[in-house]
């Protein structure tokens, strides 16, 4: 029952009713959905800061009752928030933000700035900050407080690509780190994937699909929504350094061997997750030979969705059933004569392959 | 008696008389009277001598000028606007002590005023009003006593009015401003003897159109004029 | 300057001083309540607010006469619990306090609402209640724009004249300002006393209105736009 959080709200908005009813399993639920769907103001709603009727319970416990006269003021809550533009306290520092809402908690607070490893700008002002860090700062000064529940409202979309991806990392950390119950709003459907163990689609005030975010990808809900994104994510760990050749070995969990350009500063052993974009995938109808591409893999074709003006391939590998995301033309699915149940092999280069 | 003053303006012009504000009402009847008889417009402001005697100065356009004090009258005439033939100490008037109509604690005799909470008078440093109130308060030895009691206003009006609305509970003001109002009474009037000259000098001022055809004569009164200042309580002095 | 003169601005002073005390905290009050009020009614209060700005200050001192005069139902209640307030520095005080309320008030509201909403909600979150949230974060963010109209109102109240010398008269020594002495010294003709009197409100209004400008290039400076 821990970390089980309860959602079953109502609130009037200008164009539509939010009228959100969900179960979200512990771990992190991401919430994806087109802009203006309420997915901030079901997080505002969930924080207090807005007055929704209905039920908000974490845990078990309540934090919204309607029906028992129950609606705890935003300050008992215990639910962290991190918005999209880190909202910190620019008359603050660094240190002051983080420090905020802990009041004597000073294992939590110390805890926080580890995690988020920003011990070196704790003298800084906000305004001083990059938009990566301040980021992190602002996880920092909600991890603080020892919430029960996170609530991150597209907490990297103000960043670069380059930047998200170095932010992603810490977002884990902290999940695999705090084990708390998690609701992550989003567009981007990489980030989805990586973190989220649940995903909820939402339309105009209301849930269109919930589950398991894998299996919700192909939605074309979540299709019109995805940005350009690094839709294949891979756990695995590192095997070994070829110098010479230039490569790291990587061995996924499922079982995929993988290539990448040398990263010699992580040792073997060290965890690590593949980020592969879906149009870095080349689709091959047959084995592929003589070709500079040190991955390729055997596999069967599963679904053609169109996305935009282009196509995704949902594909599963021979070896160990993962699942990899290749996106092309139109034009090329039909001159190969793709059909789902096919095979395919999938191949791809060590350089487009960014090891989180 | 205004024609008197100004023989030789020509018919339907506008005449504008200063005057002390005490003399209000009694020139606003004269006015009338005149502007029936005569045809000509009286446009008359009313104010504390003091401040009259300085816009004249600055240049105001005034015709006539009524002061309450004869040393006002002298500063306009030292700047030139006022010659001496033109002048004449035309009306007098009379100090009283005045209290709200409903007040409880009435001074009898001028020390009582030493225990007045509030007394009004015209300002006694420059409203003519207030300053033969100080005049007489210190003719009879009480104006070290009185003066911290003293709420000084812009023009003997003003001290009436702060009388009438109980905000001061007493006053002293001229008789004529006393007889004007419902809302006061004469507690004591000052006896004639102890009361400093007061005197009310009529002059044309140098601004006048028209000169005087002839030397100014004192004036002789219309015969309704009397009566109309009398029941005012303005005094006519005797001419020169 | 003469012991007299500096009394008087000694005085005149004191009584601002007085006034912006007073007005301060029911001031700020006003602004931070108009800034987050989106009900009904709100454009009727704050116009009503901001009447003394624009009324001549001689009908604002005629309310306070109508209000306060021994004869009048406040007035009258106050002396027979033995308070006066006309021709006292009292009415200094309240005509000067009315005539700078709203300065005060419409500057703290626009430092108010340049607070960025969402500040205080995150606030409220991180465990503040609404007392806590207005001094921990709307505060340290508005005071420059607080300070700023309080100095503003002083300044004005250094100066008010037409509802003062309605309801406090000119009495030397009890409520006689710098504004009603410059007038009073004309009154009396001495031209030259008024126009140094007048000096020394220059000076005084400069400064204070430096040190406002001051505050307000400081606050978006330091803050960042």
């Amino acid at each position: 029952m821990s970390g089980v959080v309860e959602i079953d709200v109502t609130l009037p908005l200008p164009r539509f009713a939010l009228r959100v009813e969900a179960t979200l399993p512990a771990g992190v639920t991401a919430v994806m959905g087109p802009s203006g769907a309420g997915k901030t103001s079901l997080l505002e709603s969930v924080a207090g800061l807005r007055g929704a009727t209905g039920r908000v319970a974490v845990g078990g416990e309540p934090l919204l009752d309607t029906a028992r006269g129950v609606s705890l003021p935003p300050e008992r809550r215990r639910v962290g928030y991190v918005p999209q533009d880190s909202g910190l306290f620019p008359h603050l520092s660094v240190l002051g933000n983080v420090r905020f809402g802990a009041r004597a908690d000073h294992g939590a607070v110390e805890a926080a700035i580890d995690t988020l490893e920003i011990r070196p700008l704790l003298d800084r002002r906000p305004l001083t900050l990059s938009g990566g860090e301040r980021q992190r700062v602002a996880l920092a000064r909600a991890l603080a407080t020892r919430p029960r529940l996170l609530l991150l409202d597209e907490p990297l979309a103000a960043l670069d690509v380059r930047l998200r991806e170095r932010v992603l990392p810490w977002l884990l950390r902290v999940r695999d780190e705090w084990a708390l119950p998690c609701v992550y709003v989003t567009h981007n459907v990489g980030e989805a994937l990586a973190v989220a163990s649940h995903l909820v689609v939402m339309r105009e005030g209301r849930v269109e699909a919930a589950g398991e975010p894998r299996a919700l990808l192909g939605a074309p809900a979540l299709a019109a929504e995805a940005e350009a994104g690094i839709e294949n994510l891979m756990p695995g760990h590192v095997v070994s350094h070829d110098d010479a050749g230039g490569i790291t070995r990587v061995r996924t969990e499922a079982g995929l061997d993988v290539a990448v350009t040398l990263s010699a500063a992580r040792p073997p052993g060290t965890p690590v997750t593949l980020a592969i974009r879906a149009e870095d995938v080349l689709v091959a109808t047959g084995p592929v030979t003589g070709l500079s591409a040190r991955n390729a893999y055997a596999g069967r074709l599963l679904a053609i969705d169109r996305t935009g003006v282009d196509v995704t391939l949902r594909c599963a590998l021979d070896a160990g059933g993962a699942e990899m995301l290749a996106r092309i033309t139109p034009a090329a699915v039909a001159s190969l004569g793709l059909r789902p149940g096919g095979p395919v092999w999938l191949a791809v280069k060590s350089h487009s392959i960014r090891l989180l | 008696m205004l024609a008197g003053l100004w023989p030789s303006v020509a018919a339907g012009e506008e005449v504008v008389v200063f005057a002390a504000a005490s003399l209000a009402d009694a020139l606003r009847e004269i006015g009338s009277a005149f502007e029936a008889r005569t045809g000509h417009r009286v446009v008359l402001s009313v104010g504390g001598s003091n401040d009259l005697a300085r816009q004249i100065r600055a240049g105001a356009p005034a015709e006539v000028f009524v002061s309450a004090s004869a040393e006002r009258m002298d500063e306009v005439e030292r700047a030139g606007l006022v010659r001496a033939a033109d002048r004449v100490d035309l009306l007098s008037n009379r100090l009283v002590v005045i209290v709200p109509v409903v007040a409880s604690a009435v001074p009898a005799t001028a020390e009582d005023l030493a225990s007045v909470r509030r007394l009004a008078l015209g300002d006694p440093q420059a409203v003519p009003a207030g300053i033969y109130a100080r005049q007489w308060l210190e003719k009879r030895g009480l104006w070290g006593r009185v003066r911290a009691r003293v709420v000084p206003t812009l023009d003997v009006r003003a001290a009436l009015a702060a009388v009438e609305s109980g905000n001061a509970d007493a006053g002293i003001v001229y008789r004529t401003d006393a007889a004007i109002s419902r809302r006061v009474r004469v507690a004591l009037e000052v006896p004639a003897g102890e009361a400093p000259r007061i005197v009310y000098p009529a002059a044309l001022l140098a601004g006048a159109r028209g000169a005087p055809a002839r030397p100014l004569n004192p004036p002789r009164p219309a015969p309704a004029a009397p009566e109309g200042l009398a029941r005012r309580g303005v005094e006519l002095l005797p001419a020169r | 300057m003469g012991a007299g003169d500096l009394q008087v601005v000694a005085f005149t002073l004191q009584m601002a001083a007085t006034a912006t005390a007073a007005i301060l905290v029911p001031g700020v009050a006003a602004a931070f309540f108009l800034a987050g009020y989106r009900g009904p009614g709100r454009g009727a209060l704050e116009t009503i607010l901001s009447l003394p700005l624009v009324l001549p200050p001689t009908a604002v001192g005629l309310a306070l006469l109508e209000l306060l005069g021994r004869n009048r139902p406040v007035g009258a209640w106050l002396a027979a619990h033995g308070v006066e307030v006309v021709f006292t520095w009292k009415a200094v005080v309240l005509a000067t306090a009315v005539m700078s309320f709203p300065l005060l008030v419409r500057s703290a509201r626009t430092a108010f609402e340049e607070v960025d909403p969402r500040l205080v909600g995150l606030a409220r979150t991180l465990g503040c209640g609404p007392a806590a949230a207005f001094f921990r974060v709307t505060m340290p963010l508005a005071w420059r724009g607080v300070l700023a109209g309080t100095v503003l109102a002083f300044s004005r109240a250094l100066g008010e004249f037409g509802a003062t010398i309605m309801v406090a008269g000119n009495i030397p020594g009890r409520t006689q300002t710098l504004a009603l002495a410059i007038f009073h010294e004309t009154q009396l003709g001495r031209d030259e006393r008024a126009a140094g009197l007048a000096a020394v409100t220059v000076a005084l209004a400069f400064a204070a209105l430096w040190l406002t400008e001051w505050l307000v290039r400081r606050r978006s400076r330091t803050e960042g736009a």
